[in-house]
Formats: C-alpha cells, sequence, structure tokens
C-alpha cells in the first residue's frame, strides 16, 4: 500500500498559527459577505415587493439568475473575467466579499421578501388608514413583524456563507480551506489535516445553527399576529 | 480590450460534453441519495440509541461542513483509511452522495413527523397493520410536503457539482477552467461557462417556485 497509517499530529502542531490565520479569515470573510449580502439583500427583497413593476422584474432576474449559477462559478468569474471589463484589478479576498456577497443577497432578499408578504394584508391598510406614509408603515409596522419570522431562515444562511466560505480558495483567498490545502502540500499528511480542519468547521458551524433556533424560540411569539 | 469569442465556436463540443457529465453526476447523486436519506431517516428512528445517535452526528456533520472540504476529505482520506480504491467520478459521486443524502434524510424525517399522531392512531384503531398505516396514511400526505424540500435540494446539488472540479472530474466547471488555462481567453471562457451553467439552472429555479406555489401545506 505505501502508505503510513500511524496519526502524525505535528503538522497540525507546527503550524496552528498558519491554521489560526486562515480561521480569522474565514470569519472575516463570512462577516464582511454576511454585511454586504444583508444590506443589498434587504433592498432588493423591499423593492420587488414594493418598485415600480419594471425594477422589480429586473431584480427578479437578477436574483433567479444569482439562484441558477453556481458560487465557485460566481467566484472564479468576478476574480478572473470581472477586472478585464474595468480599469481596476482585485484582490481575492474582495473579490471572495464581492462574489459571496452578492450570491448570498439573492438569497437574502428572497428571505425578506417571503417575510414581507406573510405579514397580512391588513397591517399595512390599517397603516395607511392611520395615515402613515408607504414608507413609514413598511419600517414601522411591516419590517418589525417580518424581520422576526425572517430570523431561522437568515440564521441558515448564515450557516450556509461561513460553509461556502471555503470556496474561495479556488480563487486563493487565504481562508481556512486554503491554508489547509497548503499544509496538506507541504506535510503530504491529508487525514489529520483534513479531518482537523472538517472538525473546525463543524464547530464554527453547529454553535451558530443551534444558537439562531435558541434565540428564535425565545422571539417567535412576538411575531406573530 | 477585444474579444475573441471563436474560443467558444471552436470548443463547443467540449464545454457540452462538461455540461453532460454535470448532468449525469447531479442524476446519478440523487438516485443513490434518495435511498440514502431514507436510510438516514430510518436510521435516527430506531429504538436502538446508539444507532440514533451515529445516525444523528453523521446528518449534523455533512450539514453543517463546507462540502468542498467533503470532496476533498474523500478524496485524500477515504483510500488510505478504508482501502476503498474508487475513480474520480466514483469519488465526486461518493462525496456528493454523502452530503446529500444527509440533506434528504432532514427532509423526509420533517415530511414524516408532519404527519399529525392522531393519523396513524386512527388507521391503527381501523385494524390496519403498521406498515399499512405507513404506507396507506402516512405516506400519501407526507410525499407532497416532502417533494418542495426535494426540489430545493435537486438545484444545489445541481450547483454543488461544480465543487469535484478541484479533483478533477470533467464536469463543466473543469473543462470550462481548464479552457481558460490553455487559451488565455479568459472572459470569453468563464462567461460562456457561467451562461451554460444559467441555462440548465434557471428553468430549475423557476420550476421549484412553481412547485412550491402548487403544492401549499392544507391540513
Amino acid at each position: 500500500m505505501g502508505w503510513d497509517m500511524s496519526v502524525d499530529l505535528s503538522p497540525l502542531l507546527n503550524n496552528w498559527r498558519f491554521l489560526l490565520g486562515g480561521v480569522e479569515t474565514t470569519l472575516l470573510l463570512s462577516l464582511l459577505s454576511i454585511a454586504l449580502g444583508t444590506v443589498v439583500g434587504v433592498g432588493v427583497g423591499i423593492a420587488r415587493c414594493y418598485a415600480a413593476r419594471p425594477v422589480a422584474a429586473i431584480l427578479a432576474f437578477y436574483v433567479d439568475s444569482m439562484r441558477a449559477i453556481p458560487l465557485l462559478v460566481i467566484l472564479v468569474w468576478t476574480f478572473f473575467a470581472l477586472p478585464l471589463l474595468t480599469p481596476y484589478s482585485m484582490t481575492p479576498f474582495a473579490a471572495g466579499v464581492l462574489g459571496i456577497g452578492l450570491h448570498l443577497a439573492a438569497f437574502v432578499s428572497e428571505v425578506v421578501r417571503a417575510g414581507l408578504l406573510s405579514i397580512r394584508p391588513g397591517q399595512m391598510q390599517a397603516a395607511l388608514a392611520m395615515g402613515m406614509s408607504r414608507a413609514q408603515a413598511i419600517r414601522l409596522i411591516l419590517l418589525p413583524q417580518a424581520l422576526i419570522r425572517m430570523i431561522p431562515a437568515f440564521g441558515s444562511l448564515v450557516v450556509i456563507t461561513i460553509k461556502d466560505s471555503a470556496i474561495a480558495s479556488v480563487i486563493a483567498v487565504p481562508e481556512l480551506m486554503r491554508q489547509s490545502q497548503i499544509i496538506v502540500g507541504k506535510t503530504y499528511r491529508p487525514l489529520e489535516v483534513f479531518s482537523f480542519v472538517l472538525i473546525v468547521y463543524f464547530l464554527l458551524c453547529w454553535p451558530v445553527a443551534r444558537g439562531i433556533d435558541r434565540i428564535y424560540r425565545r422571539l417567535a411569539p412576538l411575531g406573530a399576529t | 480590450m477585444r474579444f475573441d469569442w471563436s474560443v467558444i465556436t471552436d470548443n463547443w463540443p467540449l464545454l457540452l460534453y462538461g455540461a453532460g457529465n454535470t448532468i449525469l453526476l447531479a442524476v446519478c447523486t440523487m438516485a443513490l441519495a434518495l435511498p440514502g436519506g431514507l436510510l438516514l431517516a430510518a436510521l435516527r428512528m430506531t429504538p436502538w440509541a446508539p444507532v440514533r445517535g451515529f445516525a444523528t452526528a453523521f446528518v449534523e456533520f455533512f450539514r453543517t461542513t463546507p462540502v468542498i472540504l467533503q470532496v476533498y476529505w474523500v478524496f485524500y482520506v477515504l483510500p488510505v483509511m478504508t482501502d476503498i480504491r474508487l475513480s474520480a467520478f466514483g469519488t465526486g459521486l461518493a462525496a456528493l452522495t454523502l452530503n446529500v443524502s444527509a440533506f434528504n434524510s432532514e427532509t423526509f424525517r420533517a415530511g414524516l413527523n408532519s404527519i399529525r399522531p392522531g393519523q396513524r392512531n386512527a388507521g391503527l384503531s381501523l385494524g390496519m397493520s403498521g406498515w399499512q398505516v405507513l404506507r396507506l396514511v402516512v405516506l400519501p400526505q407526507a410525499v407532497p410536503r416532502v417533494l418542495p424540500a426535494l426540489a430545493s435540494t435537486w438545484v444545489s446539488l445541481f450547483k454543488d457539482t461544480s465543487l469535484v472540479s478541484v479533483i478533477a472530474i470533467e464536469e463543466l466547471s473543469y473543462v470550462g477552467l481548464q479552457l481558460r488555462a490553455q487559451s488565455f481567453r479568459v472572459l470569453e471562457v468563464l462567461t460562456a461557462m457561467a451562461v451554460l451553467y444559467w441555462i440548465m439552472g434557471y428553468p430549475q429555479a423557476k420550476l421549484v417556485d412553481w412547485i412550491h406555489r402548487r403544492i401549499k401545506v392544507a391540513e
């Protein structure tokens, strides 16, 4: 067989600082992507519900296209092809945030739209009857109720984003997946390194998934109408 | 910037070959992951706690780690640990099947649990056997509820097949990235690749929306 079956943890012990840097980049990449995705996604979601029809149609096309194209393809296109159309070049990290963020925004917008549409129309009518403007009604009456209903779906998107940030390794963003590949390349201990990194991702994602369930259970009554 | 699209027209059969493999991989994965998901869901409902615990851990683990890392793990670690040697296609198929089975099992479990216990009790009190209750009462109600979630998983799977390009399976992403490296026509090749995915994926996304609208949960 020619393979050494014994477990050797020295690749991990010797490179723990390198891997920790990867964890930090993974978290920063996820955080910035979530921030971008949330800002754009909330705007797109609200606009698809209330904007003029041509605007809503263009945004629907954007959302459905993002849902149809793999993130890997979007990241590769953003990093390698987009700079050819513009006078600017991008670092892998910036391309990662842009690609993951705009991909995520489509999914956030669907969550926002579903949340807003789930609020009974009587709420909007009542707010308008009280003399509020549409913008006031959305901001003060609809969004606060819809936001609570969005928590579980948004939480899944946070977990998905942390997992998906590993795809940025393909454009050489120095996040955890990429760093572990480099260590495997140097030490040739894939068993120890990849198994360890799987556990690290599990430890990053699982508490988020369970934590959001817990927050939602506490807040759920506030979202009932 | 000048563009030369002849690289696409010249290599059209290659890109279609890649797209064909993408579809083949997605279909084979789902064909294996449907029974795989049922098996995991069944294991999570057995009375034996160790079996339940194992199945739960398996599902949670595969749902909360990156698919791309699972692909690497199966590619590098499985042969070392188990002496199983798979072809590249087999390796990608195995990794995606493990992942999608975990997601499917949650779908099946949620579908079965969504049927109120009174339905089962009523069936039993009418003298049906446990198997008859499952086949005639529970499943006919659970299957329509499971379909929309399965359709969403299918679309995710179709996109996730792009991740096995990292272990050199000749599906659309791998073929596209290779062609980019050989031809240096970066923008043309990557755009054509994205458009091909769009042509295949857009109708699927629309179909999923339609299924979700069509099959609303009715008590």
